[in-house]
């Protein structure tokens, strides 16, 4: 997209992993997965957050750059439920077949 | 100076393990830049979430396809209208919770709070379109071949200068 002329910046919460495959600007957030702006029916919370992300088009001002938002989650990661109800189709095949596991990790991925 | 944002306060050991796996495997990278070319209050914006959101009118991701190929994931992509709120759309992602974005989509795919900044004047306009994609692709091929360019395609129609990328 960056290459085709638009300006983005990604909204992370592994900001690591983001900024390791090439993102060109990340605004990091502590937040868990499946809820990036905020929890529902916080609006305030949530237009904080996307107005801070889009803010860090504003501040960077070189590829690679990381803005760690000041954002923090109320509740601690033991009272954190992100998890689907149903484990992912992967999950259930791994603990069937361990020994592919090696595969998922090293991105040898079978046709 | 914010704290700095730990990346794994919210996985769980095998998940950080892999991260880390995968983040090690990554070579240095040329990073493509468009700088941005118009204040933010002018600028039109749209958003991409991967979290596999389409109208429930619409073709739904596969999720039957990835549980008989648990190294498959629905490679395609669907437009969201700006109007649209939870009550019109579904979300097919099995790899994250999708209950909190089911009860609010603005949690995941903020297009009302987007709105809300356009009027404000933060943003110049929220575009017509906004997009989403279902974000565990092992195989990518298809994702960056045909899915990403016609995103593209149809961002630069509406004349977007902003996208704003948020993972599930």
């Amino acid at each position: 997209m960056e290459a085709a002329g638009l300006t983005t910046v990604t909204l992370s919460s592994i900001p690591e992993f983001t900024s390791s495959v090439g993102a060109p600007r990340v605004a990091a957030i502590q937040y868990p997965q499946g809820r990036p702006f905020g929890q529902p029916g916080d609006a305030d919370g949530q237009r904080n957050v996307l107005r801070a992300a889009l803010g860090v088009l504003e501040q960077l001002d070189r590829p690679g750059g990381v803005v760690d938002l000041p954002f923090e989650w109320p509740e601690p990661p033991s009272q954190v439920r992100w998890h689907p109800p149903e484990q992912p189709p992967i999950a259930k095949l791994l603990k069937r077949k361990p020994w592919l596991y090696k595969k998922f990790v090293d991105g040898d991925i079978p046709d | 100076m914010s704290k700095k944002v730990d990346s794994y306060r919210y996985v769980g050991y095998f998940t950080r393990k892999l991260i880390k796996a995968w983040i090690a495997r990554e070579s240095p990278h040329e990073i493509p830049w468009t700088p941005l070319a118009k204040p933010l209050a002018d600028s039109t914006v749209a958003l991409v979430s991967t979290a596999a959101v389409a109208l429930t009118s619409d073709r739904p991701f596969d999720q039957e396809g990835e549980r008989r190929d648990p190294w498959w994931g629905d490679p395609s992509y669907r437009v969201i209208p700006n109007s649209a709120t939870e009550r019109e759309v579904s979300i097919y992602h099995l790899h994250v919770d999708p209950s909190h974005a089911e009860q609010d989509l603005n949690c995941a795919f903020p297009l009302a709070r987007l709105q809300e900044l356009a009027r404000d004047g933060v943003v110049g306009e929220s575009a017509p379109s906004h997009y989403s994609y279902m974000g565990y692709i092992l195989r990518p091929r298809v994702l960056l071949e045909e899915s990403t360019p016609a995103m593209i395609e149809r961002m630069k129609a509406e004349q977007v200068d902003v996208v704003l990328l948020v993972p599930f």
